[in-house]
């Protein structure tokens, strides 16, 4: 069963079982047998409730994520380990009884809302080197924060097959053309790019390769692989442009003389194969080993200071929690315009994306989107531009965001509903 | 021809061609505001077309080139560039677009056979190896590149040409002494390239560096010392990049204060006391090569910075000698007198001090005065006079005098009469950091209620006087004789801050377990929050982890959660650790 259908399914199953219950019907009060946790404003650390989420169901507790009910709650079964974990990390769990619930479950019946069980702990991979680049990634820190479980993988691991025993993975700064994110020669010297050169080098000979960029290119299609086969992948920053560009791009030269030793090839753009990317087509690649920047997908183009555009505000899209249940988890959130921020690759140029691809948020007028979503095969994929939500122009060197300190951000909200979102499927997707 | 004559051919000519040149003009205009735009394609055309009729124009051509870097399509001015250097084939800058686009159509025997029909032209001139070897460096190769500059050194006959050069060649190449060697030539050239050779130096790898500093030893010359203490300076050692700059400083006072600060500017934002100490020693030397406010002001700094190095001797001769200097501006002077006292005070010479402030009656107004005299009571306090101190005070009756004598009580062991004291003295007394402590010192008093105990006061006496150790034990002795909810887990805390700010983490651990009971004592969450807090520095977090879920959990409406929460969070690895 494709997980959209199964969702669905679920869910009217569940409300099923309250059918003929009107609000305010007068049900019996009995002790509070749940915990909702609620991601409207009463909610005291928004990120960190993902994570008592997500640890309920490691404890095999069977819980609910309440979509568009005050801002996407989650239902818990009121467990002792629960409740102190909410209480160690700061989260509001307001406890309910048997007959609130019921009213929940009527008034989400009523509304555009839906009740998602949450079922299945899903094993979470982090693309990320050996080494610790002099930036942050706004996943691993969200993680960290929110205290979900994650384990790390680079290219040896994704070359040979590694990613089939994870159900989600995610890709942040990672340059899939192997051109070291074009710092190349604006850095040259840097220790920090000596040492990334050397190691993706001899990373790529290790693996066979020839150069870093055909080796990143077998990165690349092998996590195209991994979604088609029902994975889900949720990328950000550099990593969405280059990841379309490096699984359009076979036996096409992209990459600038300093990576591979050849010139890129300066029909590169008319010869890309775009029904192999997951989101765009039709871009073209930017050949200047001197510009940071990739290709005209971005929209905001940071790195090239006369294609630069301003920071704005993203909106996000509302969808039926009942018809389309995975746009809608992917959305929940108590803000619904976000300031914007840059990353290498920030936004998405509409004429760039294909039409199959769903748009979660953009900035109203501008020739960009934020936020896209879509399928392969069996599998899922979501991209979300920019670097990091609460650093609006993260330099190379900055120290990394203490999220202590957004405890409420509703950008790195948009980042955990993925990685709780595949906790909604019931089954193994891939064989 | 007559003058007549003359103007009416010159007439004749102006207007034959304006429409031609007229057309030119607007031609050449309008390419140049399509490139501006950023519509660099029809820029292209529009160049074109104005070379098509004159192919060495220079402007157009430059133009053409631009536009064609924009688009990354520069391989394709080869026809045009080609054109212009049959028009004009001894020109530089032709050679120099031909040489460019050949190396974007990455030909590099096209770009060396054009660097050499270039040079040819005037083999004194760096320009074409220069050309070559920078195409060949953007490239990545490192090694044609020095070809390229050897070559044109050999050609040109001087052993300093594009040393510059050369040296970028060896950074990229990894060779590091070779790019010293190579920056060396090209600052005894030109001196400007100092701050390049800086950057590029700056990040060798560190086993390198001692290979670097052997070289840099063996080099005559104010320019090669100058490096070195700039180097030294960023690679950590700061007083040893004094040291070779000191030893060097040129005769010329001007050019000795250019290197003086430069140097001072890298060493500026580095703290503690080594770098601080640097810092006072550049400062010294800048002021004994300045004159008038200048000189005082570097005096003043450099005093500051060894009184903050420690060194409160050399900043006192320092302040004594712009108080006692005749040519001192009046604020100067009275800033250095009054912070001569200071630093008396902090050498533990109180008497000194009020001797001092006796003799600058006049010139120190009377709030700066009783400022100064509050310090000097504090200082016979801490000194063990509390009767001295207590005189002195007498005649105080602001806050800050309040706070003050508030303590000098403390120290007596009258815990009431002290409560009193540092409640009058309110909030404002001082700084906020004093503030701070008087609250804390408060909270203490309440919790021990009793009205005096001299062994308190002599314990924190010893706190006072530096001798942690002993406070701790006399502290700890007190509060045994306490219960331990009538001040005892109270005074165990307070015992165990000290112990802890003073690095005996033992004596601390141990002090903050004791002040953890009762169990629902008023001081259990602080004891506990102090005690996961010493345990995460001390790279324990699991067992900070536990400590810290026990408040929470135990203690869920303590104002201390909030805290406990950050720093269970960093013992777990959830937030940066700062």
């Amino acid at each position: 069963m494709r997980r959209r259908n199964f969702v669905a399914a679920s869910a009217s199953a569940l409300l099923g079982l309250v059918s003929g219950v009107r609000v305010g019907a007068a049900v019996p009060r009995r002790s509070a047998s749940w915990l909702l946790v609620p991601m409207d404003d009463a909610q005291s650390d928004h990120l960190k409730a993902y994570g008592l989420a997500f640890r309920a169901l490691e404890r095999g507790e069977r819980s609910e994520w309440l979509l568009n009910y005050r801002y996407g709650s989650f239902l818990l079964p009121a467990a002792t380990g629960t409740a102190r974990d909410a209480s160690l990390n700061g989260v509001v769990a307001e406890p309910v009884d048997d007959a609130a619930v019921l009213a929940i479950r009527a008034e989400i019946a009523e509304g555009n809302m839906d009740a998602v069980p949450l079922e299945k702990v899903p094993k979470v991979a982090v693309y990320v080197p050996p080494n610790a680049p002099p930036w942050d990634d706004a996943v691993t820190m969200a993680l960290n924060y929110a205290g979900i479980a994650f384990e790390k993988v680079w290219d040896p691991e994704v070359v040979r097959g590694g990613l089939k025993k994870y159900d989600w993975l995610h890709l942040h700064h990672e340059d899939f053309t192997g051109q070291y994110s074009k710092f190349y020669l604006n850095y040259a010297g840097a220790p920090w790019l000596r040492e990334m050169v050397q190691r993706n080098t001899a990373t790529a000979q290790s693996l066979g390769f020839g150069s870093v960029p055909e080796e990143k290119k077998a990165v690349a299609r092998a996590i195209g692989a991994y979604v088609e086969q029902g994975g889900f992948l949720f990328a950000m920053c550099t990593a969405t442009e280059t990841l379309d560009l490096a699984l359009a791009s076979p036996g096409v030269d992209i990459a600038a003389g300093y990576a591979d030793g050849t010139p890129a090839d300066p029909d590169a753009t008319a010869k890309l194969r775009w029904d192999h990317a997951l989101a765009f087509q039709g871009a073209r690649v930017e050949l200047s080993p001197t510009t940071p920047v990739f290709s005209d997908i971005d929209g905001h183009q940071v790195n090239s200071l006369d294609r630069r555009q301003p920071l704005g505000s993203f909106q996000l899209f509302n969808f039926s929690a009942k018809i389309d249940p995975v746009a809608t988890m992917l959305v929940q959130n108590h803000r619904q315009v976000i300031p914007d921020f840059y990353g290498l690759t920030t936004s998405f140029n509409r004429r760039a994306l294909k039409p199959s691809v769903t748009v979660l948020a953009d900035e109203a007028g501008a020739a960009w989107v934020k936020y896209i979503h879509g399928d392969r095969g069996e599998g899922t994929w979501t991209f979300f531009g920019g670097h990091d939500p609460e650093d609006p122009q993260h330099q190379i060197g900055d120290l990394p965001t203490d999220l202590a300190l957004h405890p409420h951000s509703p950008g790195y909200r948009l980042i955990l509903n993925n990685v709780l979102f595949p906790a909604a499927k019931k089954k193994e997707l891939k064989t | 021809m007559t003058g007549a004559a003359s103007r009416l051919t010159g007439l004749f000519l102006l207007t034959a061609v304006a429409p031609v040149w007229a057309q030119q003009t607007e031609a050449a205009r309008r390419a140049f505001d399509l490139e501006r735009r950023g519509s660099y394609i029809e820029a292209i055309a529009a160049y074109r077309t104005v070379l098509a009729t004159n192919p060495a124009d220079p402007a157009a051509l430059f133009g053409l080139e631009r536009s064609l870097v924009a688009i990354n399509k520069l391989g394709e001015i080869l026809p045009e560039a080609r054109g212009a250097l049959k028009a004009n084939p001894t020109s530089g800058p032709l050679h120099g677009i031909l040489l460019r686009a050949w190396a974007a159509r990455g030909e590099p025997d096209s770009v060396r056979a054009v660097a050499e029909r270039w040079a040819a032209a005037d083999p004194r001139d760096e320009t074409p190896y220069r050309e070559w070897g920078l195409a060949a460096l953007a490239r990545r190769d490192a090694g044609d590149a020095r070809r390229a500059f050897l070559t044109g050194r050999e050609q040109v006959g001087r052993p300093d040409a594009l040393a510059a050069e050369l040296a970028q060649a060896a950074v990229q190449q990894q060779d590091w002494p070779q790019a010293l060697r190579e920056w060396l030539a090209a600052i005894g050239r030109v001196p400007g390239y100092r701050s390049s050779a800086l950057a590029t130096l700056s990040s060798t790898p560190e086993a390198e560096r001692p290979v670097l500093l052997r070289l840099l030893g063996t080099e005559r010359g104010p320019g090669a010392r100058r490096l070195e203490a700039e180097l030294r300076a960023r690679w950590g050692d700061p007083a040893g990049g004094f040291e070779a700059l000191s030893t060097s400083l040129p005769q010329n006072r001007a050019a000795a204060i250019e290197a003086l600060v430069g140097f001072l500017d890298q060493i500026r934002s580095q703290t503690g006391p080594v770098a601080r100490r640097a810092q006072a020693m550049t400062l010294t030397a800048l002021a004994e090569r300045s004159t008038g406010p200048q000189a005082t002001r570097f005096r003043l700094d450099a005093a500051q910075a060894f009184s903050e190095a420690g060194d409160q001797a050399a900043a006192r001769r320092l302040l004594e000698g712009v108080a006692a200097d005749s040519t001192s501006p009046g604020a100067a002077a009275s800033t250095a007198a009054t912070t001569v006292i200071a630093v008396l005070l902090a050498e533990g010479r109180p008497d000194e001090a009020e001797r001092r402030l006796g003799g600058l009656a006049r010139s120190v107004p009377p709030s700066e005065r009783a400022a100064l005299n509050r310090q000097i009571a504090w200082g016979w306090a801490r000194g063990g006079r509390l009767g001295r101190a207590d005189t002195l005070l007498a005649r105080d009756s602001t806050v800050d005098g309040l706070a003050v004598r508030g303590r000098v009580a403390l120290l007596r062991g009258r815990l009431a009469a002290a409560a009193a004291l540092l409640t009058e003295a309110g909030p404002f007394a001082g700084t906020r950091e004093d503030a701070t402590a008087r609250a804390t010192m408060l909270a203490l008093l309440q919790a021990v209620k009793a009205d005096s105990l001299a062994a308190l006061g002599a314990a924190l006496l010893e706190l006072e006087r530096g001798d942690t150790a002993a406070a701790v034990t006399a502290i700890e002795r007190v509060a045994a004789a306490l219960p331990a909810d009538g001040g005892g887990a109270e005074l165990r805390l307070y015992a165990g801050s000290a112990a802890r700010a003073t690095g005996r983490t033992e004596d601390a651990e141990r002090l903050f377990r004791a002040a953890r009971e009762p169990a629902g004592g008023v001081s259990a969450p602080a004891a506990s929050l102090a005690l996961g807090r010493l345990l995460l520095e001390t790279d324990r977090a699991a067992a900070a982890v536990q400590v810290l879920e026990q408040l929470i959990l135990s203690y869920p409406e303590s104002a201390l959660v909030p805290q406990a929460r950050r720093t269970l969070d960093q013992a777990r690895g959830a937030v940066p650790r700062t």
